[in-house]
């Protein structure tokens, strides 16, 4: 079955919103997502790991950046703006990665509107996130502001009927 | 930390969850990029499943550098393990 015209689940990403031009990190796809707008970030931040960027990563790349406070406020306002957000690798019509893509299949499947962030567009979110949740892997599901877990606790509570529950208690609050 | 394995993977756990049953499987063929993990912890009593999942990951901190996917299929107390167990053998038997 195909799920990318199921335009009915997507919400407005306005807030996250920036013009497209303001990433070196977009695909440049026409229908690129678009990504967080992280204040004062700057190429210092970014630790790559893909040969992706125009810039080469300097001999003195931290490996680990860590969450700067002005990251910290962007995140704490993404997770709070919305009752379901999902950073995932790629996009919902085209997850990059199998568990993020199992978790946006639930989310469909139980007809959840959310707000997804490819974090794959953002190395500097992608790292500062991992501090944020204090959770090493993506996809990071968030529901009501709060860490819910990664693919296999969404996975084990849409079996057991919790994620229903909780996303329940969510949207109607 | 060079290439992790499966039995490092192994012996993380035992030594810091003391794990009563313990199933850890190399899904990337060998190359230790992806592991499955089953895992059955006293120390999971009285924790939701996101703080035993917290207790895993915070165990492999250091093999999570070098690990690209870590899926814990199963994350129980030994009770919780006891009475699946029993229900799959029922199950099995009353087929």
């Amino acid at each position: 079955m195909k799920m990318a015209s199921r335009g009915g689940v997507m919400i407005s990403a306005s807030t996250l919103a920036t013009p497209p031009s303001a990433s070196s990190l977009s695909t440049g796809r026409a229908a690129s997502p678009r990504i967080l707008t992280l204040p004062h970030s700057n190429s210092r931040l970014l630790v790559n790991h893909k040969p992706k960027s125009k810039s080469k990563p300097s001999a003195i790349s931290p490996i680990r950046c860590g969450l700067s406070p002005q990251l910290k406020t962007t995140l704490d306002k993404v997770v709070s703006s919305h009752k379901v957000v999902l950073f995932m690798k790629g996009t919902k019509d085209f997850p990059q990665c199998g568990f993020s893509n199992n978790v946006v299949q639930i989310l469909r499947t139980l007809n959840v509107p959310f707000e997804a962030v490819n974090i794959l567009e953002n190395e500097a979110l992608r790292q500062g996130l991992k501090d944020y949740s204090s959770w090493p892997t993506f996809p990071q599901l968030y529901i009501d502001g709060e860490f819910f877990g990664g693919c296999d606790i969404t996975l084990e509570a849409y079996k057991s009927g919790e994620l229903q529950e909780v996303l329940e208690k969510a949207l109607c609050s | 930390m060079g290439k992790v394995t499966k039995e490092q993977v192994e012996s993380t756990l035992q030594s810091k969850l003391n794990p009563s049953h313990l199933e850890v499987i190399d899904t990337s063929g060998g190359c230790g990029a992806s592991f499955e993990i089953e895992i059955v912890s006293e120390q999971f009593e009285g924790k939701r499943l996101l703080e035993r999942h917290r207790l895993v990951n915070g165990a492999l901190v250091e093999e999570m550098k070098e690990i690209h996917a870590l899926s814990i299929k199963k994350a129980a107390t030994p009770d919780q393990w006891r009475q699946q167990q029993e229900s799959e053998k029922s199950a099995s038997n009353a087929a």
